[in-house]
């Protein structure tokens, strides 16, 4: 059956050859990897809360290019360096707006950069599974972000990754970024789609140099239908920082997989994220950090609610090699069940082979706190109210290392209105 | 640095020299080298085992060859050829002896060298007070003296080796093996289910206080032998019974396969109590040899309020796969899992436990407690699953890993899997390596370095080993390290 499947995207790759000079002969190679790695199973472990069947019963088409769209989108920032959107993995010059971001910093899409810099087929990674292998075979376009040694971009910039009119079709989007030595980015970056049964496939690269930071807020409000498989790569030089943040609302069928790679002494990553699934969404989170060298620190928090019906999973990984000395990771993850059929999986793993470090992990599930309601309610709070006051403390942990206090804001509204749109649904 | 080393030193002389480490030239009868129907057959006919349990162990045999070893655990070994293998190997006395003295004294000699107390010490030494132990010893996987039958005759408990009971009491043997532990269940129990030699059968009836620890010493013996040891311990309503299981096993270069099944049942408002020290041979230090220990653990709390309470101190085997299981199907039934698990030199362990709750109001507690030394790895891998059915459920799980070696490795691989709100599930896990502050405060108490090691490596035990019944306890500290014991009180 997969074999069929992936049959199908082999012979999509002959149209995208050409599409981004300098990558055919990695298309090819990529899409041979697939062939041979296969679709993943449930028997896969990272597979096993995610339900597979959008992929084995059948092949998704390859989406159509679009220039624009009218489709509304809600940006975050009131004065952000630049907004670039994608519309069905093809950047959209209409809807975009590059201010001035491109001054200090070297912006491209990654047609564009190819053309000129025919290394940069190196700077791409091939992938690790077959859904990675089919990004690299087929991908369109993408940004690439390279911020030069020492420049602070003080704005965000806003990334949208808009998917329109692609029933059963799939985006393959490749976004590069690039932090030189002590510099700085902040990035918004979102995804949105129509109510088609699209299939969004992105994979994000983020390289930091020594003494980088960089601050990651991603959200994936995918439309209703849609199948939504994302992947980031964060690669830490020594002294950088990454503080990401993901909230997960949208899309039927979610994943998203980050894998974090501690390069570099007194490196630190945070990565923390919210999921809330909406009856019927099954929502699956993996994280890995991955501790290669002594003395740098990680910290994970996650959150996950789940609604009637709903799935939330997550599965994080801390590695930390025989030489990582000195290491610090944590993780805290909480699974909130709103419903009686909702359910939550959630497997939490060390693999230590250094002795001196500190990890730990803590994972915690279960339903609202029954006395909290009551008092709130006894208090003349009704019940709506109250619940979602509960709700928006318990995801607030996971937002709390947004230092930015508006955007902060703006992300806890997204869980307030998440809520309201609940009671409203009369999911109660 | 300095606590490190002497740390690593401690676990290392706990587990260097295998002090069990013998072993004893016994005629052997032996059924031919690997694995087909007629080794099957001629197992049965040995235990002069009726038709049905024959044609149970064949259909588990064509079961088996359907299945495939599992390797999904964190483990390294090389490919087991398992028709390189011994399946039946018994010792040759024929005829059952009437009293002690009846058995090759070849046999009480090595019992005498474990330590175990067959003869006249029907107390152990040195425990004062305690109370009486039942054991029934099985020698290379035939039951060949079993004591105090009498006595528990008495209190209508059966305790007998599970050949025997399959004769004498085949309906409830026909009745709960294989309940916990389904035949398919997993590759290592197929495998059990069709070559099993012998075990134990243990029945407490309704009402029935065990009137004394049970105990059965396993011991692997022969040269290239699998153990298939069968446990089966059905508790009545209303019963209790604490059962205790330690193993040694003699020194050997060649890699031996033990795959054992046990199962529990304890019905309304029983408790079962099983504890294990496992020591069975762990290689030399460079990983030479070692039993391959893959054990398949299993009880069902199928009654209201019972409860089941797993206790196990691991310090043997050169490959550890073993996950002792609860499944809480009764109304508010308990669960309990506490271990201890250390590795040292090229050991590995991959073990842990799942709590399956199905009933309303059942309470799991999970605490697991990780030792790695020299170049092992441990990993403790568990699951705690909720189902829709099981309203209220509670769970607490602690692991914790201690290193003490920067060549070894600690690996925690927890699953929660949670189907009903009304659950509340904790899970804590660290994993650290002996803090400088504690060993300074220690010494500045004026303890020494050995000493602060000693008391600090037994605190970080303390939670588990005091679910040790006691006469079990001073076995388990031993094996967790010989030069700890001056330090503990």
């Amino acid at each position: 059956m997969t074999a069929t499947v992936l049959e199908t995207y082999q012979s999509q790759l002959e149209s995208v050859i050409g599409a981004i000079p300098c990558t055919d002969a990695l298309r090819r190679s990529a899409m041979d990897k697939a062939l041979t790695a296969g679709l993943p199973t449930p028997k896969d472990e990272d597979w096993r809360y995610s339900d597979l069947k959008p992929f084995r019963t059948g092949a998704f088409a390859l989406s159509k290019a679009a220039q624009t769209s009218d489709m509304p989108i809600q940006y975050f920032a009131d004065k952000p360096a630049a907004r670039l959107v994608f519309i069905n993995g093809q950047f959209s010059e209409e809807r975009s707006d590059l201010g001035t971001l491109s001054d200090s910093v070297r912006l491209k899409t990654l047609t564009n950069h190819c053309q000129v810099d025919t290394a940069r087929a190196d700077d791409l990674l091939e992938g690790v599974d077959a859904l990675d292998y089919l990004n690299t075979a087929l991908m369109r376009d993408g940004i690439v972000i390279s911020v030069p040694a020492g420049v602070h971009v003080t704005a965000p910039v806003e990334l949208i990754n808009l998917v329109t009119n692609s029933a059963k079709a799939a985006t393959h989007t490749r976004h590069l970024i690039e932090l030189g030595e002590n510099a700085s980015l902040t990035l918004i970056e979102q995804y949105v789609g129509d109510a088609t049964d699209y299939w969004s496939n992105p994979v994000m690269q983020v390289r930091m140099g020594e003494g980088a930071r960089f601050d990651h807020i991603r959200m994936q409000s995918e439309g209703s239908h849609a199948v939504h498989t994302g992947k980031l790569y964060v690669d830490l030089d020594a002294r950088a920082t990454y503080r990401g943040t993901s909230i997960m609302t949208g899309a039927a069928l979610s994943r998203l997989e980050i894998t974090a790679r501690i390069l570099g002494t007194g490196a630190h990553a945070d990565i923390n994220g919210a999921a809330l699934a909406a009856p019927g969404q099954s929502h699956d989170t993996i994280t890995r950090v991955d501790h290669r060298i002594p003395g740098a620190t990680s910290e994970q928090i996650y959150r996950t609610i789940a609604d009637k019906r709903a799935k939330s999973s997550f599965q994080g990984k801390i590695t930390v090699a025989v030489d990582a000395q000195e290491t610090a990771a944590d993780q805290s993850f909480k699974a909130l069940l709103l419903d009686r059929t909702g359910e939550a999986n959630a497997k939490p793993e060390l693999e230590i082979f250094a002795d001196d470090v500190k990890c730990s992990h803590g994972a915690t599930v279960g339903e609202l706190d029954t006395s909290a309601l009551f008092y709130l309610t006894s208090r003349g709070i009704d019940p709506d109210t109250a619940q979602q006051m509960l709700v928006e403390a318990f995801t607030g942990d996971a937002l709390i290392a947004v230092e930015d206090d508006d955007l902060r804001n703006a992300l806890m509204d997204n869980v307030s209105r998440w809520m309201q749109e609940r009671s409203k649904g009369g999911t109660q | 640095m300095a606590g490190t080393v002497e740390a690593k030193k401690q676990i290392e002389e706990a587990t260097k020299e295998y002090k069990y480490g013998f072993s004893s030239d016994i005629d052997m009868e032996m059924a031919p080298k690997g694995l087909n129907e007629d080794v099957i057959r001629y197992i049965s006919a040995k235990k002069n085992e009726p038709e049905w349990m024959l044609e149970w162990r064949l259909k588990a045999y064509h079961q088996w060859l359907k299945m495939e070893e599992p390797d999904w655990a964190k483990l390294n070994f090389p490919k087991i050829d398992y028709n390189d293998i011994y399946y039946y190997a018994a010792p040759k006395s024929q005829d059952k002896p009437k009293s002690l003295d009846e058995v090759d004294p070849e046999l009480l000699r090595i019992y005498a060298k474990l330590g175990i107390p067959l003869e006249e010490q029907k107390v152990l030494a040195g425990v004062e007070g305690a109370r009486k132990v039942a054991v029934d010893a099985v020698f290379d996987s035939v039951s060949v003296a079993t004591t105090f039958r009498e006595e528990l005759k008495k209190a209508g408990v059966i305790f007998m080796s599970i050949s025997e009971a399959i004769v004498e009491y085949p309906e409830m043997v026909r009745k709960y093996l294989a309940s916990v532990v389904p035949v398919r269940d997993n590759y290592f129990a197929a495998l059990n289910c069709a070559v099993f030699s012998d075990g134990t059968f243990v029945y407490i009836p309704k009402g029935v206080r065990c009137p004394m620890e049970l105990s059965t010493y396993f011991r692997i013996n022969a040269e290239n032998t699998g153990q298939f040891e069968r446990t089966l311990i059905v508790a009545d309503e209303g019963s209790y019974v604490s059962y205790l299981e330690g193993c040694t096993a003699p020194m050997r270069d060649e890699n031996q396969l033990h795959a054992a099944v046990v199962e529990l049942i304890a019905l309304d408002d029983a408790e079962i109590k099983y504890s294990t020290v496992q020591n069975w041979y762990p290689g030399d230090k460079d990983g030479v040899g070692g039993i391959y220990n893959f054990v398949t653990k299993r009880g069902n709390c199928k009654g209201k309020n019972s409860k089941i309470s797993w206790t196990q101190v691991e310090t043997g085997s050169a490959i550890t796969w073993k996950y002792p299981s609860c499944i809480l199907t009764g109304e508010n039934s308990v669960g309990e899992f506490y271990s201890v698990a250390v590795t040292n030199n090229y050991q590995q362990a991959d073990t842990g436990t799942k709590m399956i709750h199905l009933g309303a109001g059942s309470r799991s507690t999970i605490i697991s407690k990780g030792i790695s030394a020299g170049r092992s790895q441990n990993t403790y891998r568990g699951l705690v699953k909720i189902l829709p059915s099981a309203e209220g459920v509670r769970n607490y799980t602690q692991c914790d890993s201690l290193l003490v070696s920067d060549t070894s490795g600690a690996h925690t691989v927890p699953y929660i899997e949670v189907k009903n709100p009304s659950a509340q599930i904790e899970h804590e896990a660290t994993t650290s390596k002996i803090s400088e502050d504690q060993l300074f405060y220690c010494r500045s108490r004026g303890l020494d370095e050995e000493e602060a090691v000693a008391m600090i490596v037994n605190g970080f035990c303390k939670e588990v080993m005091q679910h040790l019944p006691m006469e079990f306890a001073v076995e388990a500290q031993k094996l967790l390290g010989i030069s700890l014991e001056g330090s503990v009180g």
